[in-house]
């Protein structure tokens, strides 16, 4: 081959490319790693990691993590394997505390690298993702002070020089009232920023991401227990209290505290959400309220699940009645006690308790059905409760503990397994009907009843949503309307204003099947129980009795004390040939058979205690009194 | 063969310096009761409390290591306490809140030389003067006097608690008959209880007397009396 100009030249050509080929290589985007200018510049990555921050907020009772707590308290009792919380004898000091200052980075870290990197995002776009963040930081530093107190307010990253001395990222504790005061000022200056409620094309309407009507749900339930701590804290006669106020609110600031959330409430109320009240059959209305996802007016935020997108929980899965179960395994582990039946007020506006004895004690009371004893009860005890006589999804829920059988002079208890047969062989004189119903309840079994209730609020009746390989995706509501009319009644009583706190309770009453104007005169025990029955399985009740001071008195830790006690309801069949009473039901109270202590919350269950490496990590903490 | 001797050699050097690497268990005891007016202050038992809460009446300290910890002191329910501990100087501090007491939160140096045995002395809210309880077939009476020491809190409720064990007290109890409000606005006379056993408690009975100061947590008793 002669060396020509030509092949000099190609050659030359080729090399020259090969070079270039090479700077090309080195400088291309690595594939594993998205940079930071990539992030803060594209609205979907902005948007996953907004979707992590929600799903990372605290949650003490909830339907996807800490459900089993919802039997700790005086709602319900552990029916499930082992113990559970049936066996408490007091609650742990260190049992609520959350110190997550992880998600608190990442979001100031959002924050500050939205102002440092966006540079491509229209500025309005910039606008709403800083509001969002900052509301679920003002989310996460009311659940830190709802549980100890004060915390270090860190609204910035806290960066190590490397220095040798940590002192400078050592923060002490702000006082309750401080961060109180932050969650309520950061949710006031973002309201009009954060979007998500279809103001305008842009922002699509949202109930699983929070709004400007999610902002004030939260300030109006931040100020309510700020006002009720500041208040009650004093009238109790406990003042727990620091010397510096990371604990304990001056009492002379409750009246403040109320006024704010009464406002926020109206601002709430004043947006497009109504009670649901689209299915006529009031009981299965509010058992839709909570769990039906589309067209759902009433819910401001909820925590979504979905199965097409593997986004599941199996609340369902442990917590369907056992008759009805379409797994072999697991079922009924949370079951409503008494207790809580009882609250649910008869329509006529009596107490709602069951009377299974006549008034002279002497004999039963003689059902002729097993719903009898609940029927013209308030509504929301259908919605929430699966009780004797009722169905679940089209699917009767046998609930019957045994039979009465009369043997002249008293009657003989019988109670057998699990859809149980009263018959020969076993019972030569039986009958051939139902012993036990394929629900229970049973006394020692376990995933079966133990109290003669089962849960329905947040149960899916979606088919084979209680199976492992399906799941349920029912979500979870953290804020809809009726809590925030709840708020807005008892701060308008709070601050003297009875007839206007009268109007809010009443709408939700009215929605439960009480007549218009159900009640006429209002107290703040009276709020309790309506917070009680109309928030139960929604993480409330707890928190409730916190901040009213009330949860050492109704649960004393004393055996004699019947709110420290959970109890159950057993019906039983009459079998009584040729009587009248023959084949009716009669009901039986108890002690719930596997709940062993009563509940025992002491004084230092106020605020829980500060964990030990938290402290060791920054000696600047002030310890919780108790602790 | 060398080699096995070397690894023989090596072998005792690991063992020896093992030996040398441990630290004694600590072995000597502070000891004491918690006292008002020389007399011994019956509390609840907390030594059967879950030790995660790491709540108790007294806890200690000993400044200078790395690790600045409590060292929670379980407290019997006739008032005293042991603990064992390394000799060296601590200080031993009455946690706020836990007890039917005073706060106060003055910290007593302790200097522990082997046995060492402590008084704390505490400032109760009320106390129980002549105390008295019987049984006759199921029923178990009592009889007591209540007397204010210090004017910092109104009385919230006196109570006879009986068990079947001898741990006997607000949480501990098979049975009970307490007084508050309006039965205790007089503490100049004598009170009087009378409770029922329960069917399930069955041949011996123990008691005391507790008494709680309004917004404490925590009540004062009388010792615990067995009653066959």
């Amino acid at each position: 081959m002669q060396l020509t100009y030509k092949t000099l030249a190609l050659s030359a050509g080729l090399l020259l490319s090969l070079s270039a080929c090479e700077k090309d290589f080195l400088e291309r985007d690595p594939p594993g790693i998205v940079l930071d200018e990539q992030v803060w510049n594209d609205a979907t990555l902005i948007t996953s990691l907004l979707a992590n921050n929600y799903d990372r907020l605290p949650a003490h009772s909830q339907i996807d993590a800490g459900w089993e707590q919802f039997a700790a308290y005086d709602e319900a009792t552990w029916s499930g394997g082992g113990d559970g919380s049936n066996n408490l004898v007091d609650y742990g000091y260190g049992r609520w505390f959350n110190w997550d200052y992880g998600l608190i980075r990442d979001i100031n870290l959002a924050l500050e690298n939205i102002d440092k990197y966006s540079t491509t995002l229209p500025e309005a776009q910039k606008k709403q993702f800083k509001a969002e963040f900052r509301f679920l930081r003002a989310y996460m530093y009311f659940e830190m002070v709802k549980r100890e107190g004060g915390v270090p307010l860190v609204t910035q990253q806290l960066i190590y020089d490397f220095s040798g001395d940590p002192s400078p990222l050592q923060k002490p504790r702000d006082t309750e009232a401080a961060v109180y005061d932050f969650v309520a000022s950061e949710l006031d200056a973002i309201k009009n920023d954060i979007g998500n409620d279809g103001s305008s094309s842009t922002s699509a309407f949202s109930n699983t991401r929070a709004n400007r009507y999610a902002a004030m749900a939260l300030k109006c339930r931040a100020m309510l227990y700020a006002g009720s701590i500041a208040k009650y804290n004093a009238e109790s006669g406990l003042n727990i209290q620091t010397p510096g106020g990371e604990v304990g609110i001056p009492a002379s600031r409750a009246r403040e505290y109320y006024q704010k959330a009464l406002d926020a409430a109206k601002e709430v109320m004043a947006g497009p959400y109504q009670l649901y009240t689209t299915n006529p059959n009031l009981g299965e209305n509010f058992y839709d309220a909570i769990t039906r996802k589309t067209s759902n007016p009433e819910v401001i935020l909820a925590k979504d699940f979905l199965v097409t997108r593997d986004r599941r929980h199996g609340f369902t899965y442990d917590n369907i009645p056992r008759g009805i179960r379409e797994d072999n395994l697991s079922s009924s582990i949370i079951t409503p006690a008494l207790n809580l039946v009882e609250a649910y007020e008869y329509l006529d506006g009596t107490s709602g308790e069951i009377k299974t004895r006549t008034a002279d004690n002497s004999d039963f009371i003689y059902y002729d059905n097993l719903s009898a004893p609940f029927a013209n009860k308030d509504a929301r005890l259908y919605g929430t409760v699966i009780y004797p006589g009722t169905t679940f999804a089209g699917r009767e829920v046998q609930i019957q503990a045994g039979v009465m059988a009369w043997n002249g002079s008293s009657y003989n208890t019988i109670e057998g397994g699990l859809a149980s047969t009263y018959g020969p062989p076993t019972y030569p004189n039986g009958d051939n009907k139902l012993l036990t119903g394929s629900s229970g309840p049973q006394r020692s079994e376990v995933e079966v009843s133990n109290t003669g209730f089962y849960l329905r609020k947040y149960i899916d009746s979606t088919p084979k949503a209680s199976t492992r390989g399906v799941l349920s995706d029912t979500w979870w509501v953290r804020f809809r309307l009726g809590e925030v009319l709840l708020n807005a009644s008892e701060a308008a009583l709070e601050l003297g204003n009875q007839a206007e706190a009268l109007t809010y309770v009443n709408r939700v009453r009215q929605r439960a099947g009480f007549p218009a104007n159900s009640l006429t005169s209002l107290t703040r025990l009276r709020l309790e129980n309506e917070r009680r029955v109309e928030l139960a399985f929604e993480d409330h009740r707890v928190w409730d009795l916190r901040r009213w001071r009330r949860a050492h008195v109704l649960w004393n830790g004393n055996s004699a004390n019947p709110n420290a006690v959970l109890y159950a309801l057993y019906p039983y069949r009459i079998v009584r040939p040729g009587d009248s009473r023959d084949g009716k039901y009669v009901f039986l109270k108890l002690q719930a058979p596997r709940f062993r202590a009563p509940r025992n919350f002491r004084l230092g269950n106020y605020y829980s205690a500060i964990d030990q490496g938290v402290l060791n990590n920054n000696p600047k903490l002030v310890r919780n009194p108790f602790q | 063969m060398k080699a096995l001797l070397y690894s023989l050699v090596a072998g005792t050097v690991l063992l020896v310096s093992c030996a040398k690497d441990n630290v004694d268990p600590p072995s000597s005891t502070l000891s004491g009761r918690i006292v008002y007016q020389d007399q011994v202050v019956g509390v609840r038992s907390n030594a059967s409390q879950d030790l995660g809460n790491r709540s108790t009446m007294l806890e200690l300290w000993q400044p200078g290591y790395q690790f600045f910890e409590k060292f929670p002191i379980f407290v019997n329910q006739d008032g005293t306490f042991t603990a064992t501990l390394f000799d060296g100087d601590y200080q031993l501090v009455r946690t706020r809140g836990n007890g039917p007491w005073v706060d106060n939160t003055d910290t007593i140096e302790v200097q522990v030389r082997g046995n060492t045995v402590l008084d704390v002395p505490v400032q109760p809210y009320f106390t129980i003067q002549n105390a008295s309880i019987q049984r006759s077939g199921n029923t178990v009476t009592a009889t007591c006097r209540v007397k204010q020491e210090v004017s910092a809190r109104n009385i919230d409720q006196v109570t006879l608690f009986i068990s079947r064990t001898q741990f006997v007290d607000n949480v501990n109890n098979t049975a009970q008959n307490s007084k508050s409000g309006a039965a205790l606005a007089n503490l100049n006379q004598d009170l009087s209880f009378s409770v029922s056993v329960p069917a399930s408690n069955k041949g011996v009975v123990y008691a005391r007397l507790g008494v709680r100061a309004a917004g404490a947590g925590e009540f004062m008793f009388t010792p615990v009396q067995k009653l066959e």
